[in-house]
């Protein structure tokens, strides 16, 4: 039973969000930040939701991504925007496909907690490799907006650091979403589920579970890198080693898809309003304490909805006219 | 039919959630009316957590004091309005994406027009674009980079030194005490501040006929720099210059006595200007120098302005003290110094355009020339990068921190050749 | 000459490293061996320790090597705090649900730390003396870690080895549902499990500051937990011998690669140290998936 409505519930979020930031004074960055929160869990999602297995390598996938982009306008300006940013795009793409090739080959063949483990030393490897191999610029950097001032005009340059980097970010987001419903709706998201339940059993049954995981790590780790080129390249407009690789986000990625519900289409959507607004507000009432608030606030969230909100919300509307539009 | 309610509440709950945010405090800071008294909000995303926390703390209090400073002495008079300074703070928590909402946040909902940039030049730039955008002033306290200022932005200025000239007063101190040392050594943390930094210095020192006999980085975040110190010895360098932020510059120091590497003369970014520098490592501090923004017991003086031929704006240094050590309990940091700098050039700017456009204040900016406790500030209307402010070198002798460097400000001599470590171990101290 | 001269220092320097960092993971790998669960916040336990030698040294002159025997107390009254409060309700949750408790109990010890003690960096100075050994110089300070540590990991093995309950807690790492149904209280295992691992790790963080004694933060615990987690998998995950040796390797291989790869020109060695040590990671995941010493 294929079943694409919860979509109309995603995009409807979106509208409401889209609608909200442009209709009211000062909330466009606010929802953009909420946006990059609901990408990032998204991305994650495909993967983690749907196999179970924590990928904490996550974020050196937003960070080449970042630099596959950064690479393309700062090295390659002459080529002409178009050109340019095309190229960025297929560099963020192209780089966090290899990287992530790479591995998925050798840490999917492990297990659970030992793969997530494994996933740790990415990050830091290919930080390093960029800092000690002083690739692109080592830890100075690529810094963007004076290049693209100077070869595209001031004009360009802001509009794709605001407008353009922020709906390619969206973009991205919703991509993210109609791709883990179509997953969810296909044999794949089938085998996935099936393997995040019961991996032996999944394998008996004939699933091949190597080549399921692989491809759900691939495609989770490719849009992984389309926001780092858009929501940290275009929009920031440079890009640090110390800053792109902070394992940080990895952990505010799980936070944001297990606070909505792993799996589950709206979980990283509910997810990444819930902890983006919170500590939105909290950093606003009160300074420098938003965290020890937080801390306790998530761990109360484990112990009393462990599927996590949508997770709760989908069980609760089984069998009500909702049903269909929850997932 | 309750259960079918459950979604509706999930809807409601996020947009109200949204909707709050724009509920809260709208500030008109319109000018109206004839001899009144309205506030004028400068905004400030800071960082009160994370990895700045620290020296977020510091800048926010000395642009409070700065604030407080203005409000006391008549506040700033644009036309027959008098403003107060109030300082509206956001955490950012030493992260970009935070920065570049609360920047929005300030500039529409809180509508300042003001605004004092983030602590560290990552999050400087990460405020840049958003700032620009809606053409609001952004005014670098804690972001020294040069290339800050050399992407164009029209509305970024600068109050801090740039990186660039953090290592260069040493030199110029070394080779002005001891021209025979030559053989120069650069160890540093591999960041983008600290590559900075030493990437000019290390041109500066060829111009001066330095040798540079060794150089290289070490990670952030490294515990044991043996590696590296090991090798440093064996190239046999007179003068050391390097560091990063805190914990690798106390790192450097604490393993280059360990490893009794002897130098006539030290320069380590940032951690040496703390006290608790000297606490953590006692008598090894003595005689290690480093490059300080500004510093207690530095000579700018409303009779020193005088001298110079410039006005004098804001706190004397006695009522700065005083005032940060009633709100912290300790001396304050340079970081406080030249938040604070940052605020009283608002305000001297402000009023000498008359006018709360953000484009007039940058236009009167352009020529503004001011002496604070922090020095001189002015700027090159080209880039917006500060040019008149100097650089202190600090030194910690007999457990205290001196200024050596340069002698217009110096409340102390260079103590050089340093000690070395084993006459340390015996107790020795510059100037005993 | 000069190069085998450093060389032979690096590794020596790289050695004592080693037996810190082994020491500080086993804690990990000793709550994951028996609960499955994977300790995200470990660092900021590491964190504690480390502000516990520093705070008896200041205020009461009391040297490092007494505060061990503090900080394991204080590290297994937090550890079972924190057992009873969250953990024992996680113990059979998914995997995630136990990670992002840890993540959220590590950062809650790091503000609620930085609330009372401040976002300086702080050091101490014991001064001891030190002794040239092997073309360089060495702090006593550095041996007493080295020699701490050996001795504390030998310990904690023989505990294990000849103890009865030492041998319950590995009776349930090998299989849990077999060891309660020889009638080991599980339950129990688990709390005093939890409790010791976070003891070990504070008590870590004390022998942290032994060699490095400065830039002691509320925040220096993330670069240890990294570090932690490659000597845990290259240690084999489950097994906290294993992390003590996988430490060993880890230091070894951190400091002396460093004079090797000097040799490439145009780089900077120390950042492809760290670079070098992921891959070491990989290679040994792509050859033997349980790690270097797993299987034990």
């Amino acid at each position: 039973m294929r079943n694409y409505t919860p979509l109309v519930t995603l995009l409807l979020i979106y509208a409401v969000m889209i609608a909200i930031g442009q209709g009211i004074q000062g909330m466009w960055q606010p929802i953009m930040l909420v946006i990059f929160y609901i990408a990032v869990g998204q991305a994650l999602n495909i993967f983690l939701g749907m196999t179970g297995y924590v990928n904490f390598g996550y974020v050196a996938l937003l960070g080449v991504g970042a630099y596959g982009m950064a690479v393309a306008l700062g090295y390659y300006t002459d080529l002409g925007l178009i050109p340019a940013l095309t190229l960025g795009f297929i560099l963020a793409i192209l780089l966090a496909f290899i990287v992530s090739m790479v591995v998925g080959g050798i840490a999917l063949r492990l297990r659970g907690a030992y793969f997530a483990i494994a996933t740790i030393g990415v990050n830091e490897g290919i930080k390093y490799l960029i800092l000690g191999g002083k690739i692109w610029g080592g830890s100075s950097g690529i810094v963007l907006s004076g290049i693209l001032r100077k070869a595209y005009g001031a004009e360009t340059m802001r509009f794709l650091s605001t407008v353009f980097a922020d709906a390619g970010l969206i973009v991205v987001a919703i991509l993210s979403g109609v791709i883990t419903m179509y997953i969810l709706n296909s044999r794949l998201g089938y085998g996935l589920i099936a393997l995040r339940e019961d991996e032996d059993a999944a394998k008996v049954m004939g699933i091949n579970v190597r080549r399921y995981k692989q491809i759900a790590f691939v495609i989770s780790c490719i849009l992984a890198g389309l926001i780092g080129a858009t929501a940290w390249t275009l929009k920031l407009t440079y890009v640090f080693p110390q800053d792109v690789f902070a394992i940080n986000y990895t952990v505010e990625a799980i936070v944001i898809v297990m606070l909505g519900g792993a799996g589950t289409l709206l979980g990283p959507v509910v997810g990444g309003l819930i902890y983006a607004l919170l500590k939105y507000y909290l950093t606003i009432a009160f300074p420098g304490m938003q965290l020890l608030i937080l801390a306790p606030l998530l761990i109360i969230v484990i112990l009393l909805f462990p599927e996590g909100v949508v997770g709760y919300l989908a069980k609760a509307a089984r069998g009500t006219r909702f049903e269909k539009f929850v997932r | 039919m309750v259960k079918n309610r459950w979604l509706l509440v999930a809807i409601l709950v996020v947009s109200t959630a949204l909707i709050l945010g724009c509920a809260q405090e709208q500030q008109p800071t319109t000018p109206s009316g004839e001899g009144k008294v309205e506030t004028l909000y400068f905004g400030a995303p800071i960082s009160l957590s994370g990895k700045f926390a620290e020296e977020g703390k510091a800048s926010l209090e000395g642009m409070k004091i700065a604030a407080k400073w203005i409000n006391d002495h008549g506040g700033i008079k644009v036309g027959d309005v008098t403003y107060n300074i109030e300082i509206k703070a956001y955490d950012d928590e030493s992260k970009k994406e935070n920065v570049q909402s609360l920047i929005e946040r300030l500039a529409t909902v809180d509508n300042v027009k003001f605004i004092l940039a983030p602590y560290s030049s990552g999050l400087t730039l990460a405020a840049a674009p958003i700032a620009e955008k809606y053409q609001v002033l952004l005014n670098s306290h804690g972001g020294a980079s040069d290339y800050i200022f050399e992407q164009g932005y029209y509305y970024v200025v600068q109050t801090l030194s740039p990186a660039s000239r953090y290592q260069t007063g040493f030199l110029d101190m070394v080779k002005a005490k001891d021209p025979d040392a030559k053989r120069l050594a650069l160890v540093y943390e591999d960041g983008e501040f600290s590559r900075a930094v030493h990437e000019a210095a290390r041109e500066y020192a060829k111009q001066l006929g330095f040798e540079i006999v060794y150089e290289k980085t070490y990670p952030a975040g490294a515990t044991d720099l043996s590696p590296i110190l090991n090798e440093l010895k064996a190239a046999n360098p007179d003068v050391l210059i390097g560091g990063g932020h805190f914990a690798d510059g106390q790192l450097l120091a604490k393993q280059l006595a360990e490893l009794k590497i002897d130098l006539k003369a030290i320069s380590i970014l940032v951690a040496p200007t703390f006290t608790s520098f000297y606490e953590a490592l006692g008598n090894k501090a003595e005689g290690i120098a480093g490059p300080a923004q500004w510093e207690v017991g530095v000579k700018y003086s409303p009779e020193a302005a005088e001298k110079l031929g410039i006005e004098w704006y804001g706190p004397t240094q006695e009522e700065f003290l005083s005032a940060y050590k009633e709100a912290m309990g300790e001396e304050p940091p340079y970081q406080a110094a030249e938040a604070a700098a940052a605020v009283l050039s608002y305000a001297k700017a402000i009023e000498k355009a008359q006018s709360l456009d953000p484009a007039k204040v940058r236009e009167a900016m352009n020529d503004l020339e001011f002496m604070s406790i922090y020095g001189v500030w002015k700027i090159d209307p080209e880039t917006g990068k500060q040019i008149g402010h100097e650089m202190v070198i600090i030194q910690w002798q007999n457990g205290e921190k001196k200024i050596v460097w340069p002698e217009s400000a110096a409340n102390a001599e260079p103590c050089y050749p340093m000690p070395t470590w084993d006459e340390k171990e015996g107790g020795a101290t510059c100037g005993s | 000459m000069a190069f085998v001269e450093q060389l032979i220092s690096n590794l020596l320097y790289g050695a004592i490293l080693g037996s810190v960092y082994g020491l500080a993971t086993m804690g990990l790998s000793l709550i994951f061996g028996v609960l499955r669960i994977v300790n995200v916040g470990h660092g900021a336990f590491i964190m504690v320790g480390a502000f516990i030698a520093y705070w008896m040294f200041i205020l009461y002159g009391i040297p490092p090597l007494i505060s061990l025997f503090l900080a394991i107390a204080v590290g297994m009254a937090i550890g079972l705090a924190i057992y009873m409060l969250v953990v024992k309700r996680l113990v059979d949750a998914p995997e995630l649900a136990s990670l992002l408790a840890m993540f959220a109990i590590g950062i809650f010890i790091e503000e609620f730390a930085k609330q009372i003690w401040g976002a300086d960096y702080v050091g101490y100075s014991w001064e001891i003396g030190g002794v040239s050994m092997l073309f360089t110089e060495v702090p006593f300070t550095k041996l007493l870690a080295f020699a701490s540590s050996i001795v504390i990991a030998a310990v904690v093995y023989v505990w294990f080895r000849k103890t009865k309950i030492g041998k319950a807690v590995r009776a349930v790492v090998e299989d849990r549902e077999g060891a309660t149904t020889c009638g080991i209280d599980v339950s129990r295992i688990y709390a005093l499990s939890f409790s010791l691992g976070i003891g070990l790790t504070v008590l870590s963080g004390v022998l942290v500051t032994l060699f490095t004694p400065v830039g002691i933060n509320v925040y220096m615990g993330g670069e240890y937990t990294l570090k932690a987690f490659v000597i845990a998998v290259l240690g084999g995950l489950a097994s906290p011998w294993g992390a003590f040796y996988a430490g060993f390797i880890f230091g070894l291989i951190e400091n002396g690669s460093y004079t090797l790869l000097g040799l490439i020109p145009g780089v900077e060695p120390f950042g492809l140290t760290r670079f070098l040590s992921s891959v070491v990671l990989m290679l040994v995941l792509l050859v033997k998936p349980t790690g270097l010493l797993g299987g034990e």
